[in-house]
């Protein structure tokens, strides 16, 4: 159905008619989704280095879903830094392991940085964090992690 | 710099943060990242929240992007691979009850000729916006559903009624010949990430 060729085979009618259905999808895109996908472009940075991700395990079970309630756990790694994260519900909690971290920031794509309070452990706590792109900037000793955008 | 600019053009000049470019950019692959969404039946906002995320993540992957035409096929993949991951997030934290068996929590994967459907009328879409203004314009007017009359179109393009058949047949051509859907063979996976 897909050959290069195939849009050669079809009469102007058909073709007409997937450009109709082509045209029309283009119409469904609202103001706010192109506000949000051009703001996006605000987050440009030059070389910056994003931390890796090690674990998300809700990339480890699509397809499987529906009887399990456990949270859900991401792992970043950037040099000698690693980010746990435990999402449940709307409570964030995390552990920065590797370097005591002055500092973790909860970045949202559109609405102001949150500051964690992050205790001597490394461990942070937060509660009613709304669904949407996050990502997270910790700071410890020398090192700085910043995470990849992950939608929760 | 317009929509319908090359992407080769327009990916070097986001590279070098031109705002204009990135949003031709975005204005082009936005029906593709929502018709994804959707056919993965999405809430609306978690198909906004998916929609935003391959755009930020997009924008981290910027500067590793070496190959232009890689674009199509890693928005695409993102998009899906964003959309599972969230409905899996979603599937956790669900209360699920167990009288309902927690079965229509399930929701099965889009198949391969969704996702290949919504990329030909994304490369239908580049081809559109890759023809000359003139051809673009009397097919936008085609497509209007109920038909516009030739008398109508001819008044609106300013051409005679008597060339709107050949110039129809023009913009088709041109339209079939055109790179974007010459180059509708399976996309390689690639890319950034």
């Amino acid at each position: 159905m897909t050959s290069p060729d195939d849009f050669a085979d079809l009469s102007d009618d058909e073709l007409l008619a997937e450009l109709q259905a082509a045209v029309a999808e283009a119409d469904l895109v609202t103001d706010r989704q192109r506000e949000a996908a051009r703001a996006a472009f605000t987050w440009r940075t030059v070389d910056e280095e994003l931390a890796e991700l090690l674990h998300d395990s809700a990339l480890e079970m699509t397809g499987v879903r529906g009887g399990d309630d456990a949270p859900r756990t991401l792992s970043f790694a950037s040099r000698g830094l690693t980010l746990e994260v435990e999402i449940d519900g709307d409570v964030i909690m995390g552990q920065v392991v590797g370097a005591s971290a002055s500092s973790v920031v909860l970045q949202r794509s559109i609405a102001d940085d949150q500051p964690l309070e992050v205790d001597s452990a490394g461990f942070f706590r937060m509660e009613g964090v709304a669904t949407g792109p996050i990502r997270f900037v910790v700071q410890a000793g020398d090192w700085t992690l910043t995470s990849p955008w992950v939608a929760i | 710099m317009t929509e319908s600019s090359p992407l080769a053009v327009l990916v070097s000049q986001a590279q070098d943060g031109d705002q204009h470019a990135w949003n031709a950019i975005v204005e082009r692959f936005l029906p593709l990242v929502g018709a994804i969404a959707r056919q993965h039946r999405l809430s609306e906002a978690d198909g906004d929240d998916v929609g935003q995320t391959v755009w930020l993540r997009l924008v981290e992957h910027l500067g590793d992007l070496r190959e232009p035409a890689a674009l199509p096929g890693w928005i695409r993949t993102t998009a899906r691979n964003e959309c599972l991951r969230l409905l899996a997030a979603r599937g956790r934290t669900r209360v699920v009850d167990p009288q309902a068996g927690g079965l229509d929590t399930v929701t099965d994967d889009v198949s391969d000729a969704d996702l290949v459907a919504a990329e030909r009328r994304q490369a239908l879409r580049d081809a559109l916006a890759g023809l000359p203004d003139a051809r673009r314009e009397l097919l936008l007017l085609l497509l209007v559903d109920p038909p516009l009359a030739y008398e109508e179109i001819s008044r609106r393009l300013g051409i005679p009624v008597g060339s709107i058949g050949p110039t129809r047949a023009r913009a088709f051509a041109a339209l079939r010949e055109s790179p974007a859907l010459r180059r509708l063979a399976p996309e390689p996976e690639g890319g950034p990430s």
